[in-house]
């Protein structure tokens, strides 16, 4: 009797095993899974990687950016033209491009799509106030009036966020978001969407190259480590997220190596860095925020958190939008900072007690904290005590601008493939007192630091193009390097690993992996 | 013995008993949607962070915040909510403007799902290994049965789950890593009960999935709640065993096995019907590491993403009907409890 149950369960172990979830992909899909759900297909409210991920393969933008941050023309016929005045851009857009309606693409879905979107889109505020109103002269060309002149808005055309949509599919939700439903122009059609898995097949009317793939199923796993068990596992065929933990990145890396998968990254443009509250003690003193800034070793901190993963960098602004490697921020120089420090008349029996506040709820910062304070304990005991402070992302969010946070840990992504789009947001001020900012975006970043200087560069940046308005942001950075509002730590780039039977995944300048490239080697 | 006692007691006292019990759910599910209500308001973040992060500016998240009605005074967002819950109406979710019944209504069902079978599996694993307990008291059988039992609970369900992931899906590769339904099949909807709704459709196929994606999940929380039902089943029916009634049916002649069936079972069953119904009702609120480890979309999933998101309307309405399925559960066992059992007086 004994033996015979255990028989029994042998065979139905076996018998289990024989069925498993790898051999029942069948499906010539591919399976690419990732962290968390979907909420909306809207782009008008798409706002996760894992949503604009998708609307990127279902939609087109007017332009796109190569994985040389070159603006690539994709529904727009052309290069953008400037108007003399620089408060108009004309655009030619393609011809005989169809939404997945059937319906045709025109001017007239262009003004649709930007106005739906500068009414009700969620992330309106990146269009800021540079577009006054969008011209449809013929069918096809639209005129973009802009408030002021502003370059920065080439870098919006690319924003996946402002997509066409069909007019006659969404007449219905001109002012009202449409969340498991799209209809744009782009290589796939939706073909099933939940919160956690998404179908899409190629689009067989794509005005350019096919798919060259029979389609993506998509799959949000809850945890980590799921993700990374299903494609160790087999269960799904790409691997897309930049939200697993560090440690099961560096195992996938080494199954990389191993050439056991293949591994893609796009270029870096996730910055960390430390938000510095510069309008009160002990940080309103340059000299103390310029050795805290010195105290940090980057190369420590990536190698121990991140396994080196993880580029340091001492700058704002990643290296693809900027066209250089030029980082400005003071190297890792310990002496130096004691030196500045004792000249603030610390160390020698009086510390410096430094809160520094961490998101609790994301991993690599507390790892972050804990690692620049064991460091600081090695090396600068006499003079700096690092006091951490867990507490959760959106409390931080919600307090950051009411100075709670003498020093605390954030990341940024800008919403466009812009300089603009990292210096803005971290250093732009709109009423300032010597270098505190009262009212501005500084204030919502946490530093309350602005700089007469930097708004004049920002003005002045507007009005130039290509290599000198490059020059001005950097002129802008190079200011901030030098007052220290924040300190950058390191600069992240997406990562996506694929089984060997399927190509490796290729990503754009914009992060963004091109799943029409995916497909099975052995096709 | 259920008519029996019925018999010998006022039917009218049971049903005032009942409607006693039943007149205090509104109070309670009062209390407790007040108490949620200001907990949510008093936690430090808003939804309008959680949806704009660090980067938005303040007009924007002005804007956000009268759109989604937060702009309001407390008091006037609170008698909104009450007078909404009255009518049954749980407003929309802030970050998704999806009814927050609608979201309710698509995770319920995979929870109890899981519940019901783990608690099926709890029993099938729990009872047999407490009658092996004590068929072999004191005996090595005794000992190997109440390790596995206490182990069983002691093991931390998060860690459980990731084990079992661990080896069964992993290593093994025996069981999918998680999810309700395979990404290549459309589910089939009916009730929401996969496994049901597979039967109902008469699909073998959509029931296999299922059943395939349920067995991992369920089979681990079922051997995690085993424990419980084996050693209260051990305990209490070695109690009942030693009573004087058996030990009058020893005497009778009647065999050990109808003692125990007829006698012992039923008596020792109380006490578990109450622990059922109490982990039966924890369950019915979601298994919540589970769900998150397995990627189960059931409510104790949604409720994790909304407390992250400060999505306060789908909180509250998570919170009111899984509270309502709780305070339900545990009358309708307080009354199974009054009419089983001839000692309690109502």
């Amino acid at each position: 009797m004994h033996n015979n149950f255990l028989i029994a369960l042998f065979v139905f172990l076996i018998s289990l095993s024989q069925y498993s979830c790898v051999s029942n992909n069948k499906s010539k899909r591919i399976v690419v899974a990732s962290s968390g759900k979907i909420e909306s297909l809207d782009p008008a409210r798409a706002s996760t990687l894992k949503s604009l991920q998708l609307l990127s393969s279902l939609g087109d933008t007017l332009y796109e950016l190569n994985s040389e941050g070159e603006l690539i023309p994709e529904l727009a016929s052309g290069m953008p033209i400037f108007s003399k005045d620089k408060l108009q851009i004309i655009i030619k857009l393609k011809e005989n491009v169809l939404f997945h309606d059937g319906t045709l693409f025109n001017s007239n879905a262009i003004k649709f799509s930007f106005d739906r979107f500068k009414r009700i889109g969620t992330m309106n505020y990146i269009l800021g106030n540079k577009i006054k109103s969008i011209e449809t002269p013929s069918e096809y060309k639209v005129i973009i009036n802009l408030n002021k002149p502003s370059s920065s808005v080439n870098g919006l055309l690319t924003s996946i966020n402002l997509t066409p949509i069909s007019p006659t599919y969404y007449k219905d939700y001109s002012d009202k978001f449409l969340n498991d439903k799209f209809v744009g122009t782009g290589k796939y059609i939706l073909k099933r969407f939940s919160n956690e898995i998404q179908i899409i097949d190629p689009n067989l009317n794509y005005w350019s190259d096919k798919p060259n793939n029979e389609g993506i199923s998509f799959i949000g796993y809850s945890n980590s480590s799921s993700l990374f068990g299903a494609l160790k596992s087999k269960q799904i065929d790409v691997l897309l997220s930049n939200s697993i933990d560090d440690i099961q990145i560096n195992n996938l890396k080494l199954l990389s190596n191993n050439k056991e998968i293949k591994e893609g990254n796009s270029p870096a443009t996730e910055i960390s860095f430390i938000s510095l509250r510069t309008n009160s003690y002990p940080l309103n003193n340059l000299n103390v925020r310029l050795a805290i800034a010195k105290s940090l070793n980057r190369d420590f901190i990536s190698e121990k958190v991140s396994y080196g993963l993880r580029q340091p960098s001492r700058s704002l602004v990643p290296p693809i939008y900027k066209k250089s490697k030029k980082e400005l921020w003071p190297k890792y120089d310990p002496l130096q900072a004691k030196v500045l420090l004792q000249k603030e008349g610390y160390c020698n029996g009086n510390v410096l007690d430094f809160p520094l506040t961490y998101r609790s709820n994301v991993p690599a910062d507390k790892l972050i904290a804990l690692s620049w304070q064991e460091q600081i304990k090695n090396i600068l005991n006499e003079c700096i005590n690092i006091q951490l402070n867990g507490v959760e992302s959106t409390t931080i969010y919600k307090n950051l601008n009411l100075g709670i946070y003498t020093a605390v840990i954030l990341d940024w992504t800008g919403a466009y493939s812009d300089p603009e789009a990292y210096l803005t947001p971290l250093l732009s001020c709109s009423e300032i007192d010597g270098e505190n900012c009262k009212k501005g975006e500084s204030v919502y970043s946490g530093s309350f630091w602005g700089s007469n200087t930097v708004e004049d560069l920002f003005l002045d940046s507007e009005n130039l193009n290509g290599k000198e308005r490059l020059a001005k942001l950097v002129e802008i950075e190079k200011i901030a390097s030098e007052s220290i509002p924040y300190i950058p730590i390191w600069i992240s780039s997406q990562k996506a690993w694929s089984q060997n039977e399927i190509s490796k995944p290729i990503f754009n300048g914009a992060g963004i992996i091109l799943m029409s490239d995916l497909k099975f080697i052995n096709e | 013995m259920i008519s029996n006692s019925l018999m010998s007691r006022d039917l009218n006292k049971l049903l005032n008993y009942s409607l006693l019990k039943i007149s205090l759910i509104p109070l309670m599910l009062w209390i407790i949607s007040t108490l949620v209500f200001i907990l949510l308001r008093v936690a430090p973040g808003d939804p309008v962070d959680a949806i704009l992060g660090s980067g938005a500016n303040e007009a924007s998240r002005e804007i956000l915040r009268y759109k989604l009605g937060l702009n309001e005074s407390l008091l006037s967002q609170y008698l909104s909510y009450i007078n909404n819950i009255l009518h049954f109406n749980f407003g929309e979710s802030l970050s998704t403007q999806e009814p927050v019944l609608d979201i309710i209504l698509k995770s319920l069902p995979a929870s109890v799902e899981l519940g019901i079978f783990s608690i099926f599996f709890a029993i099938l694993i729990g009872f047999p290994l407490g009658f092996f307990g004590l068929k072999n008291k004191g005996k090595k059988g005794d000992y190997i049965a109440r390790i596995i039992g206490i182990s069983s609970y002691a093991i931390p369900p998060f860690w459980g789950a990731i084990l079992a992931q661990l080896i069964f899906s992993v290593y093994l590769r025996i069981f999918p890593i998680g999810g309700r339904f395979p990404i290549t099949y459309s589910q089939p909807k009916i009730t929401g009960f996969l496994v049901l709704d597979s039967l109902l459709n008469n699909n073998l196929i959509s029931l296999r999935e299922s059943l395939y994606h349920l067995a991992l999940p369920s089979i681990t929380l079922g051997f995690l709640l085993s424990g419980i039902f084996s050693r209260s089943l051990r305990i209490n029916l070695d109690k009942t065993l030693k009573s004087d009634y058996v030990n009058a049916a020893l005497c009778r002649g009647i065999s050990t096995r109808k003692i125990i069936l007829n006698h012992s079972l039923p008596n020792a069953l109380l006490p578990i019907i109450t622990i059922s119904g109490l982990t039966i009702a924890s369950l019915a609120g979601g298994a919540l590491l589970f769900e998150v480890t397995f990627s189960w979309p059931g409510i104790a999933l949604r409720l994790h993403e909304a407390i992250s998101q400060r999505d306060y309307t789908v909180v509250q309405g998570i919170v009111i009907i899984t509270s309502l399925l709780i305070v339900s559960l545990n009358l309708f066992v307080d009354i199974l409890i009054a009419i089983l059992d001839p000692r309690i007086e109502y």
